[in-house]
């Protein structure tokens, strides 16, 4: 084989050839970030975090349902709502009052958000909520809402596709609270 | 005078555990084995450890949800796993998946087979003593592992795959990027290559170790890469051909399968280089059959709640470690009445019991390494 020939032919070149190596990767950019002063970038489809739009949650329970490992809980009440106007009937109207995601049990298959009829689950790749104590990952509604700043808006597909993105405007500082669905 | 000579030398057999908790096993394999000296006498692999009773959890999960368990039983392999699934629901319901789906189905899936051979292109000379190979071989990891999360979201559990197709369309400007990894891959390969074959030592510590026979594979079902360097000829990819591989692997495409004869773990070792190379050049004409094809749907629409029928249906797919099949056993419902899982490692390992004896202690690690096994594609 020609590379044993070439390496047969002694210590000397081989060393040169290794120290040649070695100057050239020494000028090279490198390939390593130090995370935490460098932030990762992270494509916006990365499965970080879910995060909860809470007003547009009916308490359908069909993400809980459909969760393979059930880490979702909902609470949930009826209240009437007066008729609007004389003569209606009152309507019933169901009210959130608990919704958690324990993410020591997620497995971050992203199920809830695709049967999420109403928008109200997304994800968002923000990843940096490591606990020291395991009860501290139940993120709580409150928790879970506040995700939702770092939603990142819908992105473009490959010319190929069927369904075409409405890319939005760069969000300003007020609608950052808005789902980016929310504003088509 | 009675000397140590008198009777030849005495020894008893000792018994050696290697695991449940050992560097070399990847996780918790136990090997038990006897030993006389420094040669092995039997081997035993013991396994289940790391059983999680995947099979019985798929009976009561819908067939979104078993791709999430599917996933998981060989994370280096989500992706390919996940299309088994998919494949065998597809074929039971008589479904037809959308070309674009189908051809970006087989991209990933080369992409995740590069993954798979570069963890262990990394992983194997670590257990050989060589350190630097895998940073050489997680860069390129790092590469493509970039890519297939900007389409998934996931850098293992991919879940990308649906019945029908995928969950979502590709991210703009995504081929272009995917094109760009895969050449700077390839670019770089010879330098992970001239670590690993270019080595002497790991040369001298693989040639002629821990060969396997082809009657061995016929008799134990080993696959995938470890059966190829033996010379069993046999890819499922060519043989049987699924997702857009009929038409890669016909005449003048770019698959070919490759097979060494050596049958040992040099020759293991070289058929993953190998197929590295010709995994990047399938992904590459998959990128421009994908550039070509006309705009279309990535997946079809399913009812609310999707039921297979009655009946039952075998489907394997060439994952990167060997074999993977799925034997799907339906009564009409939206959950399995029984999804057996066929794995490429729990064969590729159970042939240790018939390869080890007889070896050195010091050549257990390099042939066990050189098995390329997942414990939990062992255990499932």
């Amino acid at each position: 084989m020609a590379r044993q020939e070439k390496e047969s032919r002694g210590l000397v070149p081989g060393l040169l050839s290794g120290m040649a190596t070695t100057a050239r990767t020494a000028f090279r950019p490198t390939h390593t970030r130090q995370y935490p002063d460098v932030a990762p970038d992270l494509p916006p489809r990365s499965r970080g975090v879910i995060a909860l739009l809470a007003d547009n949650c009916t308490s359908c329970m069909l993400c809980a349902r459909e969760c393979p490992d059930w880490c979702i809980y909902i609470d949930s009440h009826k209240e009437t709502i007066p008729p609007a106007s004389e003569g209606g009937r009152p309507r019933q109207q169901n009210v959130l009052d608990r919704f958690a995601i324990d993410f020591s049990l997620c497995m971050y298959c992203g199920i809830c958000i695709e049967v999420c009829p109403f928008d109200a689950l997304f994800w968002s790749p923000e990843f940096e909520y490591a606990e020291t104590d395991i009860r501290d990952l139940l993120h709580e509604k409150e928790r879970l809402g506040e995700w939702m700043a770092t939603v990142p808006p819908p992105a473009a597909f490959e010319p190929g596709a069927l369904e075409e993105v409405v890319v939005d405007e760069p969000a300003t500082e007020e609608d950052a609270t808005q789902p980016p669905e929310a504003t088509r | 005078m009675v000397g140590v000579g008198a009777g030849g030398l005495a020894s008893a057999d000792m018994v050696l555990n290697i695991g449940p908790q050992h560097p070399a096993t990847h996780g918790v394999l136990r090997l038990r084995i006897t030993l006389d000296g420094e040669r092995i006498r039997r081997a035993e692999p013991i396994v289940g450890y790391m059983h999680r009773g995947a099979e019985k959890l798929f009976e009561v999960r819908d067939y979104r949800q078993i791709m999430v368990l599917a996933n998981r039983h060989d994370w280096l392999s989500a992706f390919s796993n996940e299309i088994g699934v998919a494949l065998t629901v597809e074929r039971m319901l008589g479904m037809d998946v959308p070309e674009r789906a189908t051809w970006t189905r087989t991209l990933l899936a080369e992409l995740n087979r590069v993954l798979n051979h570069l963890m262990f292109l990394g992983s194997y000379p670590l257990e050989l003593g060589a350190i630097t190979p895998i940073f050489y071989s997680f860069r390129e990891r790092e590469e493509l592992q970039a890519v297939m999360e900007e389409i998934s979201g996931g850098r293992m559990h991919y879940m990308f795959s649906r019945v029908g197709g995928l969950r979502d369309d590709l991210p703009a400007g995504w081929l272009g990027r995917v094109a760009a990894s895969i050449a700077a891959v390839r670019r770089r390969l010879p330098d992970l290559e001239s670590l690993l074959v270019g080595n002497e030592i790991l040369r001298a510590r693989t040639r002629g170790v821990g060969v396997l026979s082809p009657e061995l594979i016929e008799a134990y079902g080993v696959s995938g890469p470890i059966a190829r360097a033996s010379g069993v000829d046999v890819d499922l990819r060519r043989d049987r051909p699924y997702l857009a591989y009929a038409e890669l692997f016909a005449p003048g495409g770019p698959g070919r399968v490759v097979v060494r004869s050596a049958g040992d773990c040099l020759a293991r070792l070289e058929v993953l280089l190998e197929q590295v190379h010709v995994s990047l050049d399938l992904a590459q004409a998959c990128l421009d059959r994908l550039a070509a094809l006309p705009a279309g749907p990535v997946n079809v629409k399913l009812p609310k709640v999707l039921k297979v029928p009655e009946g039952w249906d075998y489907v394997a797919t060439e994952n990167p470690l060997g074999f993977n099949g799925y034997y799907l056993v339906s009564r009409g419902d939206k959950t399995p009445w029984r999804l057996k899982l066929r794995s490429a490692s729990f064969n590729n390992v159970a042939v240790l019991g018939e390869l080890l004896p007889g070896t050195l202690i010091a050549d257990m690690v390099a042939i066990l390494g050189s098995m390329f096994f997942v414990v939990g594609d062992i255990d499932k």
